[in-house]
């Protein structure tokens, strides 16, 4: 089965995701104290094995914070990175030089689920004004678990739930722009609508009056 | 074929998401597994075997892609294992199987489905090999992590590797 996503659909997607990119933006650069900025780069329908190399080779060890969806849509948010990326985040909240922390700590462990707390709230505020539903019904995500783990599996558990609907699945990917010299964002945003709320966006939205 | 990967020898066969392959020994097989089983077939003295990556329980009638399911890609596993070993496999085949992780919540408004496949697949897997009277051997299932599998055909002995862990065998 497919949900055939194309044309003002699509379009429709990017543009929500991007305000909720927007919102993340605005939360994020005060959070860090430097200009940060998320952008949308790909709205991907594509089939399991293509997705479940959206984080890189599926074999490859990466560090992510997972959190559910509560409120009017399902299913999850994925800030992901390299080690690398994700210590030098901890750094630049800590006022250490980048370079500083070379292992995760509990300090650096807290500064990861922090930012992604404030990055996954703030894209979901933002992307929840432009839902059928309205902002009136929260949108929030649940508290990101930290996890090591394969790319591969990571995704595999990630795209489930769409899996058990469609044969072509579909994730909406951020990634991060620093304006500070020298700080390494070499992070992935990722959004997974479970199958109900991939059914109602790409259904039911298209001839809502905002859809640009 | 989709799904079914055939092996040279001495190679390393990745199978991806919702595939099958059989290969001969001395070729090993490999998958990545989070809530997906994935199931291991042998026969010892006939040195073929196989490895499904198996991602839902039921095909519910879905024929385009066999390797997905429990039900389509266990049989297609099978009888292309015993095509490979010329109908001389009755009552050798053994299986090991892996996976079925449940790894983080995924929120409202379906919380428990995503955590609930990997035991699903386990369960329909369990079934389908007891209906085939195929013995499993091993297993390394469920908790909340992923597993890297490589399937040694020659000796039937499968390797796991899990983030940050030690290497374990059954």
């Amino acid at each position: 089965m497919s949900t055939n996503l194309s044309g003002a659909r699509e379009r429709f997607l990017r543009a929500i995701f991007e305000r909720g990119a927007e919102g993340a933006s605005t939360a994020l650069s005060r959070w860090l104290g430097t200009e940060v900025r998320l952008i949308v780069s790909a709205i991907d329908q594509v089939d399991l094995v293509e997705a479940s190399e959206a984080l890189g080779p599926p074999d490859a060890l990466v560090a992510a914070c997972a959190m559910g969806l509560v409120g009017p849509l399902g299913g999850s948010i994925l800030l992901a990175f390299e080690d690398r990326a994700g210590l030098a985040l901890a750094d630049l909240l800590l006022n250490r030089p980048i370079g500083t922390a070379v292992e995760w700590g509990e300090m650096e462990e807290s500064a990861a689920r922090e930012t992604a707390n404030i990055v996954g709230c703030s894209y979901l505020n933002a992307l929840a004004a432009y839902l059928p539903s309205g902002p009136a019904d929260e949108l929030a995500p649940t508290p990101p678990n930290l996890l090591r783990e394969f790319a591969g599996s990571l995704l595999q558990f990630a795209l489930m739930e769409q899996a058990m609907e469609f044969d072509q699945v579909l994730l909406a990917r951020a990634a991060f722009d620093a304006g500070k010299a020298g700080l390494d964002l070499n992070w992935t945003l990722l959004l997974i609508p479970d199958r109900r709320s991939l059914q109602a966006l790409t259904a039911e939205l298209v001839d809502d009056p905002r859809t640009p | 074929m989709v799904g079914n990967a055939a092996a040279s020898e001495s190679e390393i066969v990745s199978v991806a998401i919702g595939q099958w392959a059989v290969a001969a020994a001395p070729s090993r097989l490999r998958t990545l597994l989070g809530s997906c089983v994935g199931v291991v077939v042998y026969d010892r003295k006939g040195r073929v075997g196989g490895l499904a990556h198996i991602v839902l329980p039921a095909s519910r009638g879905a024929t385009d892609h066999p390797g997905k399911y429990a039900d389509t890609a266990v049989p297609a596993l099978i009888a292309e294992i015993e095509r490979r070993l010329g109908g001389a496999a009755a009552g050798r085949l053994v299986a090991k199987l892996a996976g079925g992780a449940s790894m983080f919540p995924t929120g409202a408004p379906s919380p428990n489905a995503a955590m609930n496949i990997g035991r699903l697949n386990h369960e329909a897997v369990e079934t389908l090999l007891a209906a085939r009277r195929i013995p499993i051997l091993a297993r390394d299932l469920g908790g909340g992590g992923g597993r890297n599998l490589l399937f040694d055909v020659a000796s039937g002995i499968v390797s796991i590797r899990t983030p940050g862990g030690a290497e374990r065998v059954i």
